[in-house]
């Protein structure tokens, strides 16, 4: 008894989460026929992986207290660079490993910029957002039109479609891989304690000899190789890339994260709620579209969802801040 | 010259809930002179400000100007009453020029034009008379901190203040900048100006003050005319009486150095210079702004000038991450902001600094931090209802331990502690002066700085006796400890070596 309470202490917001997703299910189930269906559980799996992969890194570095607006963007840019090499004739597997080592340096520009320089992430991060979406149009441009989808080798799609054991598409594995990865860090590593740390009271990190600028900066590049590898898997899924892709990415991750329970000011969340909060996300904008709501009305919900979760943060998180 | 009060203070006294700032304050102000308020931190000087400018409403008493009452309830009132504030953070706009500062929400309007207005005129007299070479129309971005606060000067000038308070008005001014604000001073005082002058610098004090008021710790001790006053006087009026006992000497202090500082120099020290013995306790003793926390920051991450060697090794000490690695930590001095991760509970706060003491294989391992929290939680008493406990949930005494706990299980040889009992009640108090000595008795050497008198008589065994960005002297605890001597020399009272 004791633990149950204990439980429903401490974790209500997933509580919350997990009734709230529940009933999203069963609701839609009864309201849509073709909500119930593979083909439709299988595409909001592969929205959500997106998200997922990218906010388990994102939700480290949001508990360290900062984030990164740039992800669309260096998703976006990732694609267009990938296609852009297999096109001009470099091996596909080269072209992954060069794209997410330059997605990577954007990464590490934000961790310059924010945990070097002391630059408000918002700002700083926002400026990525921007000259990455850049380069991504210049890249098309460079192609001459406006997507890249022509002249793409036959096996460039190969890696997106890719089946683990016949059955799991990649980007599923792979965002189950980086849940795992991100849940063992969290709760195993000195990396993941030493975010919680420096996320409530960096002066306090500085302090006590923490690496505090390599532990931000480490996560920033963290966040944009995932960014990377999940823009080089949807061109490679959809066999065409471009550079307008991945927009508004970076709030449906904010929203993912702070909806599972994580902090703005850093200090509390977890991976396991950020997965409750993606499904939430992901589940409840499958369902406006399937009852055909007008995508204003989904908006308008979406900002709701957002101030709600941060009201819902307030009242179960912040207990304690130094 | 009128010798009359014109600011008579009653029984004055501020509650916050739970908290009395000021008790029951009473004392006069003469006009035209220039009235000195000091204490150390937290004595009431801020609350009593606020309350005479109108920041804060008093709870209780009376005040009168001119005789008759007054109860400003904003700024604004208290400076149409004639009582303008020179801030320690100066209040002036960088972007605009002197004469727009001057006037600012103040303008003059036709038809929502601004005019020139007369107050231009008079603040261009005012400003002559005090430096001729700055202009109405220069930035005031463009001035240096005591040009700006002459800007400020004639700013309440001009809206005919006849009480000026200077807050700490020198602590960002250069020695010449110092004195050209004094002539300032003499020069408002002769042209009838009250002055109400909040300094920590005793020289200052003596140098410009007519009368002085000493407040400790929300009381007034007492008003004094500073003429003939001796500055040991005043000093102890401001720390009152010291209760010295229970001093026991640590046991396993040796002859061996295990930390010695060389003439070392910062913008605010001057050529410090002191040794730790290993198995010892160091205190350091001073005023507010003698340059403790200095002395705690050459040795924890900040730049200096000079030699520090530790067991013999000479070391640079100028980032957190070498001190650690000189086997050097700090217990600092601001506890919320500086010590505790509040979010987290004991048994996370504890190992942060040396991860490796919960880590198997490279994993963090939930026995290991158990254990280890439960160690600190007994062996400190940490009052808690389990290891998982919110440290920022626990009450301050609780903190500092788990503060403490986590630099104890860094194992360093040195412990610098600033201010290690400051904000924790007595018991706590006592429990964490326990803690020192037994830390001593085990080997370790330990550097309390602290401005309570008390607390380095009771633990160190050597105190080193710090005025104005200098160590003047070490002295050696014991039962003939001289706390008049001590007095003196925190005084600045020249040792006439």
């Amino acid at each position: 008894m004791d633990r149950i309470q204990h439980l429903l202490r401490t974790e209500t917001q997933k509580l919350v989460l997990l009734g709230t997703l529940l009933m999203i299910i069963v609701g839609l189930s009864f309201a849509s026929s073709t909500f119930l269906t593979v083909t439709n559980f299988t595409n909001v799996f592969l929205k959500v992986a997106v998200i997922v992969i990218i906010a388990s890194a994102a939700n480290m570095l949001m508990i360290t207290g900062h984030f990164d607006m740039s992800v669309g963007s260096v998703l976006a840019l990732s694609g267009i660079l990938h296609a852009y090499m297999c096109k001009h004739g470099v091996p596909i597997e080269l072209s992954i490993l060069i794209t997410c080592v330059v997605a990577m340096c954007w990464g590490a520009v934000n961790a310059l910029t924010v945990a070097v320089l002391g630059i408000n992430p918002v700002i700083a991060t926002v400026g990525v957002l921007f000259i990455a979406r850049g380069f991504a149009f210049l890249i098309a441009r460079w192609d001459g039109g406006a997507n890249i989808m022509t002249g793409l080798p036959m096996e460039f799609v190969d890696f997106g479609r890719e089946l683990v054991f016949g059955i799991f598409p990649l980007a599923i594995v792979l965002m189950v891989l980086s849940l795992l990865v991100f849940i063992f860090v969290e709760k195993k590593t000195a990396l993941g304690r030493l975010s919680y740390a420096v996320g409530t009271n960096i002066k306090a990190a500085k302090l006590s000899g923490i690496n505090t600028v390599g532990i931000i900066g480490f996560l920033y590049m963290m966040v944009a190789l995932f960014a990377g590898l999940s823009g080089v898997l949807q061109t490679s899924r959809v066999g065409l890339a471009s550079p307008s892709v991945g927009n508004g990415l970076e709030f449906d991750v904010i929203v993912a994260i702070i909806l599972g329970g994580t902090s703005m000011m850093g200090g509390v969340g977890s991976t396991v709620g950020m997965l409750l909060g993606a499904l939430v996300v992901g589940f409840s904008s499958n369902g406006l579209n399937l009852l055909g709501i007008p995508f204003y009305y989904q908006s308008i919900a979406y900002g709701v969802i957002l101030i709600g979760s941060l009201m819902l943060n307030h009242r179960f998180t912040n207990m304690g801040r130094g | 010259m009128d010798q009359s009060n014109i600011i008579e203070i009653r029984d004055v006294g501020k509650t916050f809930p739970g908290v009395t700032a000021l008790k029951s304050v009473s004392f006069d102000i003469k006009r035209n002179s220039v009235h000195c308020i000091v204490g150390e931190n937290g004595a009431g000087k801020s609350t009593f400000i606020k309350i005479l400018t109108g920041v804060i409403k008093r709870s209780s008493g009376e005040i009168t100007l001119n005789g008759k009452p007054f109860a400003p309830t904003r700024v604004k009132e208290a400076m149409a009453d004639g009582i303008s504030v020179l801030y320690q953070e100066l209040n002036v706009v960088d972007e605009l020029t002197i004469a727009e500062n001057i006037t600012l929400g103040q303008e003059e309007h036709k038809y929502g034009f601004p005019q020139k207005s007369e107050m231009l005129k008079r603040a261009k007299e005012i400003l002559a008379t005090f430096d001729e070479s700055i202009s109405l129309d220069d930035a005031v971005g463009s001035l240096g901190v005591a040009q700006k606060q002459l800007v400020e000067i004639t700013k309440a000038l001009c809206s005919d203040c006849s009480v000026l308070v200077m807050d700490e008005p020198t602590a960002a001014l250069s020695l010449g900048e110092t004195r050209k604000l004094f002539q300032t001073v003499a020069r408002l005082k002769a042209s009838g100006v009250t002055m109400i002058f909040i300094s920590h610098k005793l020289s200052e004090i003596f140098e410009i003050g007519d009368y002085v008021s000493v407040f400790r710790d929300g009381e007034m001790v007492g008003t004094r005319s500073l003429e003939g006053m001796d500055r040991a006087d005043l000093v102890r009026m401001m720390l009152g009486k010291i209760v010295v006992n229970e001093y026991v000497p640590s046991k396993k202090r040796s002859d061996e150095k295990l930390l010695e500082v060389k003439n070392v120099s910062t913008r605010k020290l001057k050529n410090v210079s002191f040794d730790l013995h290993k198995g010892e306790i160091l205190g350091f003793y001073g005023l507010v702004g003698a340059g403790k926390t200095e002395v705690s920051e050459i040795l924890y991450g900040h730049d200096s000038e000079g030699e520090i060697r530790v067991k013999g090794k000479r070391v640079w000490l100028n980032s957190v991450r070498r001190a650690l690695k000189a086997s050097i930590a700090l217990v600092p001095e601001e506890r919320r902001q500086e010590g505790i991760f509040g979010l987290l509970g004991i048994r996370q706060n504890v190992p942060l600094m040396r991860m490796g003491t919960v880590l198997k294989g490279g994993l963090i391992s939930r026995a290991a931090e158990n254990k280890l929290a439960d160690h600190y939680r007994d062996a400190m008493s940490i009052a808690s209802s389990n290891r998982e406990h919110k440290v920022g949930l626990l009450s301050g005494g609780n903190q500092q331990k788990v503060v403490i706990g986590k630099c104890l299980n860094r194992d360093s040889d040195i412990i610098l502690m600033d201010e290690p009992s400051r904000g924790v009640d007595i018991g706590g108090k006592q429990e964490i002066h326990e803690i020192v000595r037994d830390l001593a008795n085990d080997g370790k050497s330990i550097i309390v700085f602290s401005s309570e008198l008390q607390e380095v008589l009771q633990l160190c065994d050597r105190i080193v006796l710090m005025y104005d960005g200098e160590a003047r002297c070490i002295i050696q605890n014991g039962d003939d400890v001289d706390t008049d001597f001590i007095m003196d020399v925190v005084a600045g009272k020249d040792l006439g070596q």
